[in-house]
């Protein structure tokens, strides 16, 4: 039984929105409370991982639409042309943050100095791998950016090219994965 | 019924409004991309075998700032190198690539698998457990022998 009172179609639409809103608060939460933490360097941790985590979260609705790409389907190009630019825009913030903090991580006493001192490989195999693995997002971002402002809406002619920026797409989320993973690990085990 | 007596496409070029479209953008992008990734990968590298070559790659990033300094700020060290050297490699490529492939057209269902392995290789040539030996055997070709 139906309530007329209730437009089924207008709640859904909220609900996904007020489930996605509440999501992304709380997450963000997980580095934005970082600016309350007792270290003169709370605000670069912060900035870090609020970029970081918002790259992720936008990383992760983008592969949601690659999927309709991978499959040759026609989708909103305008839509995922803003969403892609904002994307590499995010990815670009979480390198540059990433090169801010990383200054304070190899300082005196910084969480580099006790790592190599207490648990060495967190450093020499986990710290090693993710300050390159985290820079490979951002360019592929960028190729499928330009990819999709050089060829416009006639991308969509061309079933290789959408499976291609699809796969880029995948590929830049995969990393973006591994990076934030194991700044997550670095960040828990030693602070700034 | 109209009958196309005159296809000489490449691939799959397709036209849209008489205008062809060429997958060669695409591949200089790609190609740039995964070359500066490379060089990300090699600088890292060989800036960990001797510490003259560390300061070497270091000077290229002194552009940046925090690429030097000490005390608890720290700074970023041989890294800036390591990026301003990768961007170099990228930002001249892609423009090149790209004025001589803008109308070539590539297979792009060749290119993905290729793309994605060397992808992988890359990322996997950042793990030092697995790639350091190899690494070390390459260097001592150059005489920079690790015992």
């Amino acid at each position: 039984m139906t309530n007329p009172m209730i437009d089924s179609h207008q709640l859904t639409k909220f609900l996904i929105r007020f489930q996605a809103i509440c999501a992304l608060v709380l997450l963000i939460m997980i580095s934005g409370l970082d600016l309350f933490f007792p270290t003169q360097y709370a605000l670069k941790a912060a900035v870090h991982g609020i970029s970081a985590i918002s790259a992720l979260v936008v990383a992760t609705y983008m592969t949601h639409r690659a999927y309709f790409l991978l499959r040759g389907g026609r989708i909103h190009y305008e839509s995922l042309r803003n969403w892609a630019l904002g994307a590499t825009v995010l990815n670009f913030l979480g390198a540059v943050s990433g090169n801010w903090i990383y200054m304070r991580y190899r300082g005196q006493d910084g969480p580099r100095d006790w790592i190599l001192q207490n648990v060495p490989n967190f450093h020499n195999v986990l710290m090693e791998f993710k300050e390159f693995i985290s820079l490979f997002p951002f360019p592929l971002m960028v190729i499928a950016t330009f990819t999709l402002f050089y060829y416009k809406d006639r991308i969509n002619l061309r079933h290789d090219m959408k499976q291609f920026m699809a796969i880029l797409m995948m590929a830049a989320w995969f990393f973006l994965m591994l990076g934030f993973m194991s700044g997550l690990i670095l960040a828990k085990l030693r602070f700034v | 019924m109209k009958t196309n007596t005159s296809n000489t496409k490449k691939w799959d070029t397709l036209e849209q409004d008489g205008i062809p479209i060429y997958s060669g953008p695409i591949v200089a992008a790609a190609l740039s991309v995964l070359l500066g990734l490379l060089t990300l990968v090699v600088t890292h590298h060989i800036s960990r075998l001797t510490k003259g070559l560390d300061q070497m790659i270091h000077s290229y990033g002194y552009w940046i700032p925090g690429s030097t300094g000490t005390g608890p700020d720290g700074s970023i060290g041989s890294y800036s190198g390591k990026e301003t050297l990768a961007l170099l490699v990228w930002g001249v490529l892609w423009p090149l690539l790209h004025y001589l492939w803008r109308k070539q057209d590539f297979s792009l269902s060749a290119l993905i698998p290729l793309v994605i392995w060397a992808l992988i290789f890359l990322m996997l040539g950042l793990f030092h457990p697995l790639i350091d030996p190899v690494v070390l055997f390459i260097a001592g070709f150059f005489g920079y022998a690790v015992p």
